[in-house]
């Protein structure tokens, strides 16, 4: 593991921590990067997937010989063609890492094969394939696929699949339950609750959700008959991680005979992480037929295909004395894994929600258990914010549900259970330890900014235009920077979780940096380029980043939970460091003069009080490669590489407060004015960390509003296209008021904290807060997400939920 | 059925199917591939590229509903590698592009309103809001392009290049 010293980098040249312009926005902006449909290779074929139009049934038969005649069809497959290639792996199980050894999928339960032969168990599950000249063949030759289905009962609700007597999905999971796992103290946590003075329960829907990146997914998969050599060419935001599970797990090929290219990708949000069939599928067909095959799947497809996120049933309480002391909070989740374990869909739904329940407060006692369970829906996966969300949500909707029964201002009663800023490293109770924060300063300058004081006399200038206003907090704590790879195995993690960077001084001076991770849209090329420059004290114009192909860059986890700046920006840092410390060394040598008389400066060196002896990086690149007259223990060349595991995770926070105003009558509600501080640790780039804020704002308040992915009674999702799945649109959001704190992380060398997703954790909480003080006065005390017009106009017609 | 189109300036004559949409002329039959595709139902804005002049999704036009039209997508706004429009810029500045996927469709709509706005007031915050809202973006939140498209609509008004001025050559704008 990598010595972590805490020291911040922000003593370089200055190039990090400003808001540098993004020096992949010209190319993205003259449509110029290539993605994953604008890949063509010569000779490519098309790949098409057949998904189940039904939700649970028996396959009786699969008839592909008119499909196989149609114009263009090269081979139809099914999974009698794949008996050979392993299940997709869940590498995610919550229980600890024992559950994985030994560390091979066989036997997994419920874990996915590539193409389902006996029995489909959600819409879209696939069933067959067809590759043919063109797109179009492909795609008509589906239709050509004779499927007898034999129905069985269905079930999409983790609660009733738990029930007595519910659909079973998999025969080697009785009663449906894929994991009971619990956090927290369940004794202590009761205890308080019984002997409380006040107490507070809540039945929560945190509905599911469609993350929906607007490029859908796609892959390439080119296989050389000459080499034996693979490549995959996909929509990742993991490469290297893609490339081990599809090698080691599921084709049982060389790791090293196995490529995997990540283009550019448009967007992810956690989605572009897990491992689907379709990248096995490419592969071996390209085999088959010695031709590149191509897929690229269509917006429905993505929808019936794509881990979906969220997706829980919780009776929450909490407890607390009469003056807005909270003492303990509890929780009981029924999560829905859809029907089978996504690659990480698990963990997401136990340990990513569970661990943060508490939140920001200083409690007493908690406890969380979740009962995670498989349904007749499509995986459950990670969504921006995932887990970080909906335990944010039944917290602050609890103590908005807490404030209100004691009579207190929810302000004043957030304020008065902060972790305080002594009690740092805070011990949560639930399984995270927060590594440092002000809270409270946090807090206060939220409050202040969004000009809290002042909703009395807006409420009432409101009300005289028809409008009902509500004011809505929400403050929350996001583990990130996963992770520290030992903690991970025991939260059941299979995989190293660290992240790596490579740093290359070529001999004219310019600098290479490569890292394992792999951008979606975070901007990396530039960032990274910052962290090297600042380090090594040249102009960051040097500086080129290379990430996203597993023969090129070194290992590396890839981007997902805001884990790239405090995680890959690391491994850049320490990287340049040591470039720093082997050029002090041989500044020794070219200088003449003993080391301790060696300053770095400017990213050169010169002789401590005599500047006129002195290279420049430039001079120093050619003289390290050239390596005349280097002794023996100083190796030529400039080329370093460090691996970063760090002691701990980070946790990011922060307080939003959103104010709406509700058309009584319409129901419509409309954000008005929202307000977020967030604290990130120190920042790379605040241009990119600012657009992450508001992006993954407008994210969350598509949660409160208007996201749902809705299954009828049959498993059918209604909700599959963009004409039945509402997303924010440019009119229905106003400008933020954005501000900041900045508390340093000790876990790693830039003092940095997680940041692209974290805005997406507060908001939908906010949000709802704000429409139930809206609606108190009617006797509304919470209402379910998405709180669409005509759900807020029944509450204000006085209709029970 | 043969048709044509002139796209980005240049004379296009091929033989289409009579179902077959624009966008997979321009990207697959035609290979320009800035013009994307994010849904399958007209929603995202993606594909949105100027037809005539105006802004269109070009999954919602037939390739032979489109013959013999003037054809601009986003590689006809800017030459390979060459000079930003004045609305790029702005979006450059004011970062209005993660992921870049929906960002073609967006320069292409934006155009229409940034390019109208020399001979009139500048639209309105709401106003650009409600010329977006055929785009769909899931990175940014929408904030950084509608800053970017006041800081382009202010330059516009101040006679500085609008957004669809460096076409290619012998394109009539």
């Amino acid at each position: 593991m990598t010595a972590v010293t805490g020291e911040s980098a922000l003593q370089g040249n200055g190039v990090l921590g400003q808001p540098l312009d993004i020096r992949e926005d010209p190319q993205l902006l003259r449509g110029e990067a290539t993605y994953v449909a604008d890949i063509d290779l010569p000779d490519t074929a098309h790949m098409a997937i057949l998904g189940s139009p039904v939700a649970h049934a028996r396959i009786v038969s699969i008839e592909t010989k008119a499909a196989q005649e149609l114009p263009g069809v090269l081979k139809v497959a099914t999974a009698a063609d794949f008996t050979d290639v392993m299940p997709l792996p869940c590498i995610w199980i919550p229980g600890g890492v024992e559950s994985h050894f030994p560390p091979h999928p066989y036997g997994l339960p419920g874990a996915r094969p590539v193409l389902t032969g006996d029995r489909v168990r959600h819409v879209g599950d696939p069933i067959a394939v067809v590759v043919a000249e063109t797109p179009r063949q492909a795609a008509a030759a589906l239709a050509a696929i004779a499927v007898e289905y034999e129905p069985l009962p269905v079930v999409t609700r983790a609660d009733e699949a738990l029930a007595e007597g519910a659909p079973q999905l998999h025969e080697a999971v009785p009663g449906n339950l894929n994991a009971y796992w619990t956090c927290g103290d369940k004794d202590r946590t009761d205890a308080a609750i019984a002997e409380a003075e006040v107490t507070v329960e809540l039945d929560l829907v945190n509905q599911r959700t469609i993350n929906s990146p607007i490029e859908p997914r796609g892959a390439v998969g080119d296989f050389d008959a000459t080499t034996g050599e693979y490549t995959l060419y996909a929509s990742t935001q993991g490469p290297h991680n893609h490339r081990f599970l599809l090698a080691a797990l599921v084709l049982g090929i060389p790791f090293n005979k196995l490529r995997v290219i990540a283009p550019t990708v448009g967007g992810s949000f956690g989605t572009k992480g897990y491992l689907y069939p379709d990248m096995a599928l490419v592969l071996l067909l390209s085999k088959a037929l010695g031709r590149p095959v191509k897929w690229v799947d269509t917006r429905t497809g993505l929808m019936n295909s794509t881990v979906q996120g969220r997706d829980h049933r919780q009776h929450v309480t909490l407890a607390g004395t009469r003056d807005g002391r909270i003492t303990a909070v509890r929780a009981t989740s029924h999560a829905n894994l859809g029907a089978y374990p996504s690659t990480i869909g698990p963990g997401v739904a136990t340990a990513l929600m569970g661990r943060s329940i508490s939140g920001m407060y200083d409690i007493d006692a908690a406890f969380c258990e979740v009962y995670a369970a498989f349904t007749n829906t499509v995986p459950l996966g990670a969504q921006r914010g995932s887990g970080r969300a909906e335990a944010a949500f039944l917290m602050e909707r609890l103590v908005d549900r807490y404030a209100f029964e004691i009579g207190m201002d929810p302000a004043a009663v957030r304020r008065k259970n902060l972790v305080p800023k002594e009690k740092f490293p805070y011990d949560n109770g639930l399984g995270w330890t927060y590594d440092s924060g002000d809270y409270q300063l946090n807090f206060d300058k939220a409050i202040e900014l969004s000009g809290y004081a002042d909703m009395p006399a807006r409420k009432a200038q409101a009300r005289a235009r028809g409008k009902r206003l509500g004011v809505g907090i929400a403050s929350y704590v996001a583990i990130c920077g996963v992770g520290p790879s030992t903690r991970m195995s025991k939260e059941g993690m299979l995989g190293g979780t660290w992240e790596s960077a490579n740093i290359r001084v070529h001999p004219t001076g310019e600098v290479t940096v490569t890292v394992g991770s792999a951008s979606t849209g975070q901007s990396h090329a530039t960032v990274f380029a910052q962290v090297a420059a600042d380090e090594l004290g040249i102009d960051p114009a040097q500086v080129q980043v290379l990430e996203g192909d597993t023969q090129k860059a070194p290992y590396g986890q890839g981007t997902y939970g805001s884990r790239s700046y405090s995680m890959a920006a690391p491994a850049v840092a320490l990287t340049a460091r040591k470039l720093k410390a082997k050029l002090v060394k041989a500044g020794a040598v070219f200088l003449g003069v003993p080391e301790d008389k060696v300053v770095y400066a400017g990213g050169g060196v010169h002789e401590e009080g005599n500047e006129e002896n002195a290279k420049t990086f430039a001079e120093l690149a050619m003289a390290m490669w050239y390596g005349w007259g280097l002794p023996p223990e100083i190796e030529p060349a400039l080329d370093e590489t460090t691996h970063f595991d760090p002691p701990d995770f980070n946790y990011p926070f922060g307080t939003h407060v959103a104010v709406v105003e509700i058309d009584e009558l319409t129901g419509e509600t409309e954000v008005v004015a929202y307000t977020a501080v967030d604290d990130a640790g120190n920042i790379g780039n605040p241009k990119i960390v600012h657009g992450q804020i508001e992006g993954s704002i407008v994210h969350g308040l598509g949660q409160a509003l208007m996201e749902a992915a809705e299954y009828d009674e049959d498993g059918l999702l209604i909700s599959s296209d963009l004409s039945h799945y509402a997303l924010p649109r440019a009119a229905d959001v106003p400008f933020f008021a954005l501000d900041k704190t900045t508390t340093p992380s000790p876990h790693n060398p830039l003092g940095a904290k997680g940041a692209g997703e974290i805005a997406t954790v507060p908001p939908a909480a906010a949000v709802v807060n704000a429409v139930v003080d809206a609606l108190s006065d009617l006797g509304v005390r919470h209402i379910d997400m998405p709180l669409t017009p005509e759900k807020v106009w029944r509450r204000l017609r006085g209709e029970a939920q | 059925m043969d048709l044509s189109l002139n796209v980005n300036g240049r004379p296009e004559q091929f033989s289409a199917p009579p179902n077959e949409l624009l966008v997979e002329r321009l990207r697959d039959g035609l290979g320009l591939t800035g013009t994307k595709v994010g849904c399958d139902t007209g929603q995202c804005g993606t594909c949105v590229v100027r037809l005539d002049g105006r802004s269109v999704k070009s999954c919602l036009v037939l390739t032979a509903a489109a013959a013999g039209a003037r054809v601009t997508t986003i590689e006809g706004v800017t030459t390979r590698g060459g000079e930003l429009t004045g609305l790029q810029e702005a979006l450059r500045e004011e970062h209005g592009t993660q992921c870049g996927f929906c960002t073609p469709g967006m320069v292409m709509a934006l155009g229409e309103l940034v390019d109208n706005t020399a001979d009139r007031e500048a639209p309105t915050e709401p106003e650009i809001r409600e010329w977006l809202t055929g785009n769909l973006c899931r990175c940014t939140g929408y904030h950084s392009v509608v800053r970017g498209v006041q800081r382009a609509c202010s330059a516009a008004r101040a006679g500085e290049p609008a957004a669809e001025a460096a076409a290619a050559p012998g394109q009539e704008v």
